[in-house]
């Protein structure tokens, strides 16, 4: 791998005694080097991937599958119930995003940019959610949540809410739930993002007169973009799967596409309907994936225009 | 000069408002951590978990101890976090160093088209699709399909750090030592490996706790007899309702993550002085990227 040498005449006197088996021995371990993780990774990823493409279009009868062709799945897929539930999902990823970035921006900001000697005591802080369980994490809402439970005594002793909250098991408490849980997800790339934008390009801002407003909207911001990116796919992507936490906090009512998904395999054995519903997913991914780099390239592109 | 004041004033309230909404969101990110581990010490009713704090014990934490199964759950658990942190290091290190320096090009691109799928596709669907794949092959679920099942998340976490960080090695040293007469294995174990240190650490960490704490993918793939500790504990909770035992257990998870975190911090430190850098939490992060 780290055999070669810049110059021809470096190569010459670098290395006189390297035979041809040297020379065997090490191509052979360059390529050992990235053909065992690729066939690793072909194996326990690609091809069940495969496996699912291929089940998206088989017939299902009577807890059996039978492969073929038929487009049957992805209709069942994209109706009635299975739809409505696509929509929620959607819906939710969106304005789950927007509320983490809406909180996660200006807390990395100020820790990455404000916190003086408390940046890395700061950063450590909000990296212990980050490393904490994701199941201990979700699993102290239902508590906290519960009818009679804090929440519902803090609400009512502030006059948020008068009696019962109902929030438990339901839509709200699983709202609630995912942007709880991949607020963590956001800050660490937006904190990176913020931390590495240059001092004296905001200071050259500052010296040339912009106020504080204008230096965030046209230098912090566009600095940060692809770290912003990142957050919000980073973010996104995970909620529009999300099953752990409909599971733990949303009941009956709180389901989400995710846990539909799942239950195709492990309850209904319905293993073509579940990879079809695997499949819509992906691409709904797939196309939120295209549009934010495209939203991305086409920023870019202005500014260096502008 | 009316300016600056202006400014300074200015700058002063939105600085504030910022330090509230930071005060706000940690304490925000902290609210169920704190409630786990205080509920950890609730007596409950009848082994149940209550909203109301019936009562102070610490019984909850030695019946983890004696619990049968989320003991095997743990050790299971162990088991496969280990070897996630192996495989999830070795080959997610060699797969970050192909995608820097593989001689081919298609290797290079095939590894990174792979990489870049595997961070971005749902769990749900990867943890369906495993699942599919053993179940239509004929493969037995078992502690070897768990782990096969869990790595390629953390390989591809993995690959991405060593990557960023191999592209920004000096390739200068590594033809000081060839032209020194060093052979391309001590090269490379002796000039690139400890520039990789760092990033190796962070990654270790990183295989061990998301092969640890997995719950989409190892409760697909958990069968009666091998279920991680997490997995268990979920499988629990959404079944039979929240129990003591349960928020015993997360209190003594989230210990054990502290702990762990504090021994790696402190190894890191150790070692960016040794190496004569000033270490960076950031990069513990994978922020280098």
């Amino acid at each position: 791998m780290s055999t070669e040498v810049s110059t021809p005449a470096g190569r010459v006197l670098a290395r006189p005694a390297a035979g041809p088996l040297r020379r065997l021995v090490a191509g052979l371990a360059g390529r050992l080097v990235a053909a065992t993780p690729l066939t690793w990774l072909v194996l326990f990823f690609a091809v069940p991937l495969g496996y699912v493409v291929v089940f998206s279009f088989a017939y299902a009868t009577f807890g059996r599958v039978t492969l073929g062709f038929t487009l049957e799945n992805y209709q069942e897929a994209l109706s009635g119930f299975y739809v409505t539930i696509f929509a929620r999902t959607v819906r939710f990823a969106v304005q789950g995003t927007v509320l983490v970035m809406l909180i996660a921006m200006p807390v990395a900001y100020f820790a990455a940019r404000k916190a003086g000697r408390f940046k890395t005591f700061l950063l450590l802080l909000l990296m212990v959610p980050f490393w904490t369980s994701f199941l201990i994490r979700v699993l102290a809402w239902k508590t906290l949540l519960e009818v009679g439970g804090p929440v519902e005594d803090v609400l009512n002793g502030l006059h948020l809410h008068s009696g019962q909250l109902g929030w438990i098991d339901s839509p709200t408490a699983v709202f609630i739930g995912v942007v709880y849980a991949y607020l963590p997800m956001a800050v660490i790339p937006l904190f990176v993002a913020f931390e590495r934008i240059p001092a004296p390009m905001l200071e050259a801002s500052k010296d040339l007169g912009a106020s504080r407003w204008r230096t965030l909207w046209h230098v912090t911001l566009p600095q940060a973009r692809p770290g912003i990116g990142a957050a919000v796919l980073l973010v996104m992507i995970p909620m529009s799967g999300e099953l752990v936490v409909p599971a733990l906090l949303g009941g009956d009512r709180g389901v989400l596409y995710g846990s539909l998904i799942q239950g195709q395999f492990i309850q209904s054995a319905n293993q073509a309907l579940g990879s079809a519903m695997a499949m819509v997913l992906l691409v709904v991914v797939a196309l939120a994936i295209a549009v934010s780099s495209g939203v991305g390239r086409l920023l870019a592109r202005r500014e260096a225009r502008a | 000069m009316i300016d600056v004041l202006r400014g300074r004033r200015g700058g002063a309230w939105s600085d504030r408002a910022l330090a509230l909404l930071a005060a706000a969101s940690l304490a925000f990110l902290f609210l169920p951590i704190v409630t786990a581990v205080l509920y950890a010490f609730n007596e409950g009713i009848d082994g149940r978990q209550t909203v109301e704090f019936t009562g102070f014990t610490t019984k909850a934490f030695g019946d983890v101890f004696r619990h049968e199964q989320v003991m095997s759950a743990l050790s299971t658990g162990m088991r496969v976090a280990i070897l996630g942190c192996l495989i999830g290091t070795v080959l997610g290190t060699l797969a970050g160093l192909a995608m820097a320096r593989a001689r081919s090009r298609t290797l290079r691109i095939a590894l990174t088209v792979l990489v870049g799928a595997i961070l971005v596709v749902p769990e749900v669907v990867v943890a369906v699709a495993i699942l599919l794949f053993f179940t239509e092959s004929g493969v037995q679920l078992g502690l070897g399909t768990m782990v096969a099942g869990l790595t390629p998340y953390p390989i591809a976490v993995v690959a991405l750090i060593v990557r960023s960080r191999a592209v920004a090695l000096d390739g200068a040293l590594e033809e000081a030592a060839a032209d020194l007469g060093a052979p391309p294995g001590t090269a490379f174990r002796d000039v690139v490996v400890p520039q990789l240190r760092p990033a190796i650490i962070a990654a270790a960490i990183l295989s061990f706790t998301f092969t640890f704490d997995n719950l989409v993918t190892a409760s697909m793939l958990s069968t009666p007899t091998v279920s991680t500790l997490s997995s268990y504990l979920y499988a629990t909770v959404t079944k039979g309702g929240v129990t003591p035992l349960a928020y015993a257990v997360a209190a003594l998870m989230f210990a054990f993550t502290l702990v762990l975190l504090a021994v790696a911090g402190l190894l890191y430190r150790w070692d960016s002085r040794r190496q004569g850098n000033s270490g960076s939490i950031v990069k513990l992060t994978g922020g280098d990227g």
